[in-house]
């Protein structure tokens, strides 16, 4: 899958999960870059992206990421086109 | 200079931004009390950390990958509404019998007492209730004392007259307490607290975050009924959906634990819900989110 399809499908649930259609993200966003994005809504999106990708990461992977990008990067190699 | 707070935030900042932003909401609600216990605290540490030839970066490296864990294990929550361990076989294999895990993860619990401000107003709220029950202990007991700082606020404010006892299933947590408590006052003694059968009975009793590593809380209360003294008083703390490596039992919200300490044979003279988002209880169930509570128990 594309990653511009990939980054579309989690904005999407970026909104969704914050409840707030004014969310863009691009591939070099972070957590400070949108406001509703914390500890506690971290681990609401990444529940729903697991679900909407029908994929698991690992404590790792959760932890690692410092952009959308290498979300991206993850959810990338774990989805089967 | 910078305090070890500032450098531990701005440590924090760099390695995760995201849990940065928690601390950055919380310490503009702390008044400078926070900041004077915090300094203290966290110079008692240092001296733990030099002794083991570690470092506040260590510390920090150790606290992120508790909070890395508690990360994990909340998506398995989320999605199942259930905690990943189901026993304490399995928690003493996968946690207390694991050196290196119970290496991270004390020195994870001793940051997180005041890098998590649910942590340190129970830490607050155990002051002011100790304060208002200091007389008259002739005999104070700690149960799962993990990392000693409870104990020694307890010896502060009720004073050296009294005994006091830590009974404690880990020899780690044991060993931490000895560093951070270091006052002979208090006996360390290594135990599975159904094992301790005491010649004496005790005045107050605190138990901290122990009965939900248990897979029946009610008979961990009815053991502390036993060991308390008539007109004693027992504090317990305890979360509800708080899905962490060596929990095991989960409480759903206040009315589970009320149950279970009242089965267990005590009244609730105190108590205090404290949640980890500012939502109503309803919500807080409903989106499963931790509350931490706190009761102050006497016999019925």
């Amino acid at each position: 899958m594309e990653r511009n399809n990939i980054l579309s499908q989690i904005n999407k649930i970026f909104i969704d999960t914050l409840d707030d259609e004014g969310v863009v993200i691009e591939e070099t966003t972070t957590a400070t870059d949108v406001e509703e994005w914390d500890s506690l809504t971290h681990i609401m999106l990444v529940v729903a992206i697991e679900k909407h990708f029908k994929i698991r990461f690992s404590s790792k992977e959760i932890q690692s990421w410092n952009n959308v990008g290498e979300m991206i990067n993850s959810v990338s190699a774990k989805i089967v086109d | 200079m910078k305090t070890t707070l500032t450098y531990i935030i701005e440590q924090i900042q760099i390695k995760n931004p995201l849990h940065s932003k928690r601390i950055q909401k919380n310490l503009k609600t702390f008044n400078q009390e926070y900041f004077d216990r915090a300094a203290n605290f966290f110079l008692k540490y240092e001296v733990l950390l030099k002794n083991d030839n570690k470092s506040f970066d260590y510390a920090i490296d150790c606290y992120l990958q508790m909070l890395a864990d508690f990360n994990f294990e909340s998506v398995q929550f989320l999605k199942t509404g259930e905690y990943t361990s189901k026993s304490f076989e399995e928690v003493k294999e996968r946690v207390y019998d694991n050196p290196d895990v119970m290496e991270y993860y004390m020195h994870g619990l001793l940051m997180s007492q005041f890098l998590l401000k649910q942590h340190y107003d129970i830490l607050l709220w155990f002051n002011r209730i100790i304060g208002k029950n200091n007389k008259n202990i002739e005999n104070y007991l700690e149960v799962g004392g993990g990392h000693g700082l409870y104990i020694s606020e307890a010896i502060k404010i009720i004073g050296s007259n009294a005994n006091y006892d830590l009974v404690d299933i880990s020899k780690s947590s044991i060993e931490i307490a000895e560093k951070m408590i270091a006052d002979d006052k208090v006996k360390m003694i290594l135990s599975d607290v159904f094992e301790y059968f005491p010649a004496k009975k005790y005045d107050f009793i605190t138990m901290g975050e122990v009965l939900e590593h248990v897979k029946e809380p009610i008979k961990l209360l009815q053991k502390l009924h036993a060991l308390l003294s008539n007109n004693g008083k027992l504090i317990i703390t305890t979360p509800t959906n708080a899905p962490a490596i060596d929990h095991i039992y989960l409480f759903k919200n206040a009315d589970d634990i009320r149950e279970v300490i009242s089965e267990a044979g005590f009244n609730i003279e105190e108590e205090l819900c404290i949640y980890s988002e500012d939502v109503s209880p309803e919500i807080a169930e409903r989106f499963k989110i931790s509350m931490m509570y706190a009761g102050v128990l006497v016999k019925k």
